[in-house]
Formats: structure tokens, C-alpha cells, sequence
């Protein structure tokens, strides 16, 4: 048991623990230790792996080049986490010498106002925060790259850029938005909000948590060297061969992607271990807020599936170094290897973004109609139906790869099987939202711009679970349109919501909202704008990731560049409300909507370890209305 | 006495019915949920008929039917829920300050059992259409293997090979007879690719060191494009070439001029 599992540390004095090494460390040491790491590495491996700058094209020289930048990447990485101190805690635990109280709190940032933020804070609202800004940096530049695409799309001709820089906005951009989509519910409010939501004074792990943020962080850099390194030819699902023959940026996509996989391995065992062991006194299971349920399912179905994930990126590393033919089928490989791992990863990762989206509509549903949960049972088997399908359903992406023809049959049926339980989400919506007199603030606005997108992208699904349909549709702009309504529809609608939601809370002033509502038009009719135009293009048959196309897609063309430029202002107006009323804004009172869940309970800022006596729980957070 | 006027006063099961849909919010839920079914099959019928490309086979066909049918048969699911969010939407609350508690619903367990069998049924129909499809098209590669033609294709970066075997030609352009059976062997010279001739509805990988195979039968005259729609590097969207489907006649003027023979 930590010292923060103390209650009454908020009268203690700040904790100064002078000689001690970790107030000296923090990002920017952190920063320099890494790039000293990386030299040492690349000028290392250079000596003893030989290249020749005249035989680029020479199999030898490629492979050892790709080992020197991997080499190089990874020693980054790691070099980061020591200078930011990130090993101390196991390494004073092995000498026997373990970190005093003090300095346990002064690694939680007790006292350290905004300096916290750049160190390797344990506290979960700081890390909350971390993630926060840290998916805004990745959705900006994700969104720019997306803004290019519809740009060079917006005639026929590439205009604008080349095939090479075209390729690789398509798969930075799209790996890009996944990231950034897999933490944007579970990074910023997981971290910030679901703690204090369960009546817990931090993590269950709080260094663990720290160390998946700035592993993460050190994935940020790596991921932007692919640009630097002629960028990645293969689109964000990387599939071999193309991957192999691949030049030197897609070793940046490959170490981004085991870089994130050990981030999200290492938050995902801390979330769900918190949730399970951490509840307060009196949060039975069928008393948890719905957004801690499907956050935890969500963590929980990425424990198994991104290692499969890493697996591949692995293999295909070591094909690209050492030779080894994993995924060539020249030397025995086989490049469906490759997708299948891929996919095993790639399903369930659709419901990883999906679900915590959802999860976080559920839990504002109640507040801003004021009516409980509509069947808290059914949402809770609406997730846990969809987690469990979902890792039985992924050779659907391979349909048309010949792989296995005759299994293409009973993996439409369990894809179709998901309609059921995604059947429930919409129904738990729709009935908390029957007969009541919904409170039209941004969140309650998200939830219904949620039930459209995601109708669109569900039915749009139906048909291309079904074999005969996705033999015209599979690999064209239609596919694109799909996942776009119902990974955007769901998850970023679901965060934007949630941001809205909770940014009283983790700021302790209102989001502006007369900017919030312009930015929302702007975003949902854009964005529906863009992908109606896509499936236009898609069903006429213009396939995806093309940098040019046929005269005959033209107008659909520019009507979804219109629309990616309605999306763009929008998301820029967000962004001004989301920093000018972090100081400008109206101070919050403690419970603005009026909501049952924990976190409302608690003043900003919230106190380090949230609770002085934590609170006991009699009855779910869903007890709104009246009568019955 | 009393018991008596409590009988008169219930309502009938009929005059329930009828009172309920006399309620507020069930009358403009059901004119809403009428309206946006009614959208939604006319979307279905108009949309994709109008936007995809002229149907030159029975699998694209197929592929076209599944997409308006599965709209309208999902459509009335689609209505009932955007029925319930466009009238909460109307009844909405602004202002600063919550709106009044609503009523304490819970769960209805009547309303979630009919929603999941409803849902169990329209996921059955989606998997016994698709199975039925899939088995007929299985059933016609086997039926039509004897008279079917081969072309064997081959995806290099970037560009489209066919070998017609029988015929002893080798070309970059797709032509094929009218009503004639063809089998697409199918492969890679290098990365994949994926092999799409648009009007026809298939659609395979192209793989290196594997054969994969795909089949349709052309039935109607006209041209096609063939498209890859696995990306596949630098130049994937230039790796398109065009074809028709001829008569018979036509196409074994054709084989000829390319130097070939018809059998």
C-alpha cells in the first residue's frame, strides 16, 4: 500500500526532497538522454553493420540500413525513459533502497503546479491531462494530412502533390487517426475522470500509468520521422509484401506501431486492474458507471488483440533486417500470414475505438434527460456481445483475398451476428432519450449527431459483411465512407461530447459554448457531407488510397473536399474554445449539469488524492425521474 | 357499487390501442417513424441504382440487390430509432438550468425482448440471403466449369497482364464473349494487388507464388474497366486498363487479330 492510499494527505506540507535525483529530471533531460541514446545506437550499428551509400539498392545495404534506423528508434525511446526518470522507482526498489514518502509525493506532483505536466507525474489528472493535449497534437496533424488528401482530391489530376507524398499522407494519416482514436475516450477521461468515478484515489499502478503516456509520447516523435525518411508507400494497414519492399520511413511506422503496443498493453492492465480492484465501498458491479464498464471493456479487449498487433510488426521487422521471409512468399512466407495477424488486431481495434465513444454518450444520456439509463443490462451486454464477437469476425477483411474462400461463409455470419448486440446500444439510447425533454447543451447534441453517423455506418456495414455485396464494394471509396461514419460518428463524436461533458471538471472553468455549437454544425454537416460524397465515389467505383481518378467521380470528388473544409474550420473553432476558455472561460461550479456520478462530488482543482474519506456507495448513478 | 363503476371506466384492449396512439409523443413518433422509413427505402431504391455502375453480370447483380434490399429491409429499424431521436429532439429543453426530471423507466422488458429477437430475425435474413448467395454462385462455378473460358491474370507494379490459354494470346486489355462462363486465375508478380473488373461485381487478390481465382459470367454487351483495389505503391491508381464484353463474333475477331485461334 502507497502512501497515496493515505487518506488526509491534502494538510501535509509540499514535499521537497532536495538530493533526490527525480527533481531533477524531466522531459527535457529526458529529450537529451534519448537522442544521446539514438546517436550512440546509429553510429554503433553503423560501424558494424555496413552500408554503402552508392549500392542503396543493394539487398545488403537496405537491410542493414533498415537495422541501424530501427536500432536507433528504439534506443530513442528507451534513452527518453531514462532521462526522464522513468526507471528509477524499479531501479532504487532493486538496490534496496526504495523511494521515501517524500519523494513519492513529489513524483505525484504534489506542489509542483505546472511543472508537473512536463515530468514523469504519476498523479492521474496530470496524466489525464498529458493524454488530453497529446490526442489534440495527434488529431491536428492527422487532420492536416487529411485536409491535403481531400485538397489533391478535390479535381481529378494530382495537382497537388505527388503519388509518394499521396501514399504516405494516406497511411500516416489513417495510422496517424487510430492512435489518436484508441486513446481519445480512455486516455484523457480514463486517466482524468474514471478514477475519481469509481471513488479511487489514484491508479492502481500510478508509475505504470505514467509510463504509458510518455511511452507513448516517445512514439510521437518516431511516427513524424517517417516523413523525414520518404515516408510510408503502404497505407496504415502495412500489409507485406509491399511492406518489405518498403524504403527506410516504414521503420518509423514500425516502431511507432511495438512502441504504442507496449503503451497500451501497459494502460490497458492498469485501467482494468483498477477497475476491478479499486472500486469504493459499495460499488457492486451493477452500480458502475456505464462509461467505467465500457472503457475497461474496451482496455480489456485490447490486452489480447494488440499483441498480435506487435507480433506482426515484429516479423515484418525482422524480415526487413535480417532476412528472415516471415511474410515473402518467395522464400516460403506468406503475405496472408501477415493480414491475418493484422486483422486479429484490426477487428477488435474498430470496437476498441468504438465502444468507450459510446460508453461516455451512455453515461451523459441520463443527466441531460434526466431520466435513468434506459436497461443498463442491455448496454452492458450490448458492449460485453460486441467485445466477445468481435474477435471472431476478422477475416471479413479478407473476403477478396482468396485466403480461404470457403471460410468466407462463417465469417459473415458472425459478423452479421454483431447487428444484435449493436442492436442494444441504439436502444439503450433511444429509450433513455423516449418521453423525455432532452437538455440541448453540446453533449446532449453529440448524442444524437452519435445515433445518425452511426446508423449510417451500421447499415452500410450490413452490406459489406455480406460476401457477394463486398465483392463490388471491398477496397473502394465505399469501404473508406463506411468505417470513417462509424469511427468518427462514434468515437470522436463520443469524445467531443465528453469534452464538453467533463471539461469543467478537468479545467475547473465552462467550454465556451457558443463556439462549441458553431464548431459542432460545422464538424457533423461536414462530415457528413464528405462521406455521403465518398460513398457516392465508392459505389461508382472509384477504389481507395487512388491519388488520382476518372473524370466521372469529379463532382462527388469536390463535394466531399467541401465538405473536409467545413470540418477543418470546425475543428479549428473547437480547438480556439478548448484553449482560450481554459483560462478565459466562466468559472465552473462544482456539479454544472446537475449529474450523480462521483467525480461531480469533488472541487477543482481536484485535491491529489481526490478523496479525504472516500465516499460509499448505496444505488447506481442513474436514479433521475420521477413516478414508478 | 364501486366495483362496478371501476368496470365501466376500464377502457377496452381496443380503446388502449387506440388511446395510445392518441398520445402526443406515440402520434408524432409514429408519422415520424412513417417518414423516415418511407426515406429510407426511397434511398435504397433511388440511390444505388442511380450511382453504380450499368449491372454486366449476375454477381454484380447480386451485389446491387443486396444493397437495396438490405436498406429497405433495414429501413424500418433505421425509422424507429430516428423516429424516437427527432421527437426527443422536438421536445427539447434550453435554457441554463436542467429540464424536470422525466419518468423513472428503468427497463422495459417486453420493448428489449421484442427489439433483440427483431434484431436476431433481420441479422438471420442478412446471413441466410448472403449464405444462399454464396452457395449459388458456388453452385454456377461448378455447373459452368466445362464451358467456361480461363484467362490467367497476372498484377505486376502496375500493370495488367491476361493470358488466354485456349486461345494462345497474351494482352493488356480484358475482352471477353457475351454469356460465356470465365474463370480468373489469378496472380502477382510481386506485392499484392487486387483484381476489379468494376462492371462485373468480382473482385480477387492478386498474391505472389498463389493462385487465386474468382468467376462471373458476362451478360450483357459493353465495355468494363478493370481497376486494383489492393494499394500496392507508387503508381496503384494508374494500374487500370479497359475491356469489353463483346459478341461472340466480335470476340473471336479479336482472338484472331491478336494472333490467336478460336477453338
Amino acid at each position: 500500500m502507497s502512501i497515496l492510499d493515505k487518506p488526509k494527505v491534502s494538510s501535509r506540507s509540499i514535499p521537497n526532497p532536495k538530493k533526490s535525483l527525480i527533481t531533477r529530471l524531466h522531459m527535457g533531460t529526458g529529450t537529451v538522454v534519448g537522442i544521446i541514446f539514438a546517436a550512440l545506437t546509429y553510429y554503433g550499428l553503423k560501424s558494424i553493420y555496413v552500408t554503402y551509400t552508392d549500392k542503396v539498392a543493394d539487398p545488403m545495404t537496405t537491410h542493414n540500413n533498415n537495422i541501424i534506423l530501427l536500432g536507433a528508434m528504439f534506443a530513442w525511446s528507451v534513452g527518453f525513459l531514462v532521462g526522464i526518470g522513468a526507471f528509477i522507482g524499479p531501479w532504487r526498489w532493486l538496490i534496496g533502497k526504495d523511494l521515501t514518502d517524500e519523494e513519492i509525493l513529489y513524483m505525484a506532483g504534489d506542489g509542483q503546479g505546472k511543472k508537473r505536466y512536463f515530468k514523469y507525474c504519476t498523479d492521474h489528472k496530470v496524466v489525464g491531462l498529458q493524454y488530453l493535449v497529446g490526442v489534440m497534437t495527434l488529431l491536428g496533424v492527422g487532420g492536416m494530412m487529411a485536409m491535403m488528401i481531400r485538397t489533391n482530391l478535390a479535381r481529378p489530376g494530382a495537382h497537388f502533390v505527388t503519388p509518394t507524398v499521396y501514399n504516405s499522407l494516406v497511411g500516416l494519416h489513417g495510422i496517424t487517426m487510430i492512435i489518436a482514436m484508441i486513446i481519445v475516450a480512455t486516455g484523457p477521461f480514463g486517466n482524468y475522470i474514471m478514477p475519481i468515478m469509481i471513488g479511487a484515489y489514484d491508479m492502481a499502478f500510478p508509475r505504470l500509468n505514467a509510463l504509458s503516456w510518455w511511452v507513448l509520447f516517445t512514439a510521437i516523435p518516431v511516427l513524424c520521422s517517417a516523413w523525414f525518411l520518404g515516408g510510408i508507400p503502404t497505407g496504415w494497414t502495412a500489409y507485406a509484401p509491399l511492406s518489405i519492399q518498403a524504403g527506410p520511413g516504414m521503420n518509423a511506422f514500425l516502431a511507432t506501431i511495438i512502441i504504442f503496443a507496449v503503451s497500451t498493453a501497459v494502460a490497458g492492465m492498469n485501467v482494468t486492474t483498477t477497475v476491478v480492484a479499486m472500486r469504493t465501498k459499495g460499488m457492486k458491479w451493477n452500480r458502475v458507471p456505464i462509461f467505467v464498464i465500457g472503457s475497461t471493456i474496451s482496455v480489456a479487449l485490447a490486452i489480447p488483440a494488440f499483441p498480435t498487433f506487435m507480433a506482426a510488426m515484429v516479423m515484418t521487422s525482422l524480415d526487413r533486417t535480417f532476412n528472415t521471409g516471415f511474410f515473402d512468399a518467395n522464400m516460403g512466407g506468406s503475405g496472408w500470414l501477415y493480414s491475418n495477424l493484422f486483422w486479429i488486431m484490426g477487428h477488435p481495434e474498430v470496437y476498441v475505438i468504438l465502444i468507450p465513444g459510446v460508453a461516455i454518450l451512455m453515461e451523459m444520456a441520463p443527466v441531460f434527460v434526466r431520466k435513468p439509463l434506459f436497461s443498463y443490462n442491455a448496454a452492458i451486454l450490448g458492449f460485453a456481445g460486441i467485445a466477445g464477437l468481435s474477435i471472431l469476425v476478422w477475416a471479413h477483411h479478407m473476403y477478396m483475398a482468396g485466403w480461404s474462400p470457403a471460410l468466407n461463409g462463417p465469417f459473415m455470419v458472425t459478423t452479421e451476428m454483431i447487428s444484435i448486440p449493436t442492436g442494444l446500444l441504439f436502444l439503450v439510447l433511444i429509450g433513455t432519450l423516449w418521453r423525455g425533454k432532452p437538455w440541448m447543451k453540446l453533449p446532449m447534441l453529440s448524442i444524437m449527431a452519435f445515433i445518425w453517423d452511426f446508423l449510417i455506418g451500421g447499415v452500410t456495414g450490413i452490406y459489406l459483411s455480406d460476401v457477394p455485396a463486398d465483392s463490388y464494394l471491398h477496397g473502394s471509396m465505399f469501404v473508406t465512407a463506411h468505417f470513417h461514419f462509424t469511427l468518427m460518428g462514434a468515437a470522436l463524436t463520443g469524445a467531443i461530447g465528453g469534452l464538453a461533458y467533463w471539461y469543467p471538471k478537468m479545467t475547473g472553468r465552462m467550454l465556451n459554448e457558443r463556439a462549441g455549437y458553431i464548431s459542432f454544425w460545422l464538424v457533423q454537416i461536414g462530415f457528413n457531407v464528405i462521406f455521403f460524397g465518398m460513398f457516392m465515389v465508392g459505389a461508382e467505383g472509384q477504389p481507395r488510397r487512388v491519388v488520382d481518378y476518372a473524370a466521372l467521380y469529379k463532382n462527388s470528388n469536390m463535394v466531399s473536399t467541401v465538405g473536409a473544409y467545413s470540418v477543418g474550420i470546425g475543428m479549428i473553432i473547437l480547438l480556439w474554445a478548448v484553449i482560450h476558455s481554459w483560462t478565459k472561460g466562466v468559472v465552473a461550479p462544482m456539479n454544472p449539469w446537475g449529474a450523480k456520478t462521483l467525480e461531480w462530488t469533488v472541487p477543482y482543482p481536484v485535491p491529489l488524492t481526490n478523496f479525504d474519506e472516500l465516499p460509499i456507495i448505496t444505488s447506481d448513478p442513474y436514479g433521475y425521474g420521477k413516478g414508478k | 357499487m364501486a366495483d362496478h363503476s371501476a368496470e365501466e371506466m376500464a377502457p377496452t384492449p381496443g380503446e388502449r390501442i387506440t388511446g395510445f396512439f392518441k398520445r402526443k409523443d406515440v402520434a408524432r413518433t409514429t408519422i415520424l417513424f412513417v417518414a423516415w422509413t418511407t426515406l429510407f427505402i426511397v434511398l435504397g431504391l433511388v440511390f444505388y441504382p442511380k450511382w453504380m455502375p450499368i449491372v454486366m453480370s449476375k454477381e454484380m447483380k447480386s451485389a446491387e440487390s443486396i444493397m437495396i434490399w438490405f436498406t429497405v429491409i433495414s429501413a424500418p429499424i433505421a425509422g424507429i430509432v430516428l423516429a424516437v431521436t427527432t421527437n426527443a429532439f422536438l421536445d427539447m429543453h434550453r435554457g441554463d438550468t436542467p429540464p424536470p426530471d422525466g419518468p423513472a423507466i428503468r427497463t422495459n422488458g417486453p420493448i428489449v425482448a421484442i427489439w433483440t429477437i427483431g434484431s436476431l430475425l433481420f441479422a438471420l435474413v442478412a446471413i441466410v440471403w448472403g449464405l444462399l448467395e454464396v452457395n449459388s454462385q458456388a453452385v454456377a462455378a461448378g455447373n459452368d466449369a466445362k464451358s467456361a473460358i480461363t484467362i490467367e491474370v497476372t498484377g505486376a507494379q502496375w500493370l495488367w497482364t491476361f493470358k488466354y490459354p485456349a486461345q494462345g494470346i497474351e494482352t493488356h486489355d480484358l475482352n471477353l464473349p457475351v454469356g460465356v462462363p470465365v474463370v480468373f486465375n489469378v496472380k502477382s508478380a510481386d506485392v499484392n494487388h487486387s483484381f476489379w473488373p468494376v462492371q462485373l461485381g468480382v473482385k480477387i487478390d492478386a498474391n505472389a507464388q498463389v493462385t487465386t481465382v474468382t468467376r462471373t459470367t458476362p451478360t450483357m454487351i459493353g465495355p468494363i474497366e478493370v481497376k486494383c483495389a489492393e494499394l500496392c505503391g507508387l503508381y496503384h491508381a494508374y494500374m487500370e486498363t479497359n475491356g469489353a464484353v463483346m459478341s461472340k463474333t466480335d470476340f473471336n475477331a479479336w482472338v484472331v487479330a491478336q494472333g490467336g485461334h478460336t477453338s
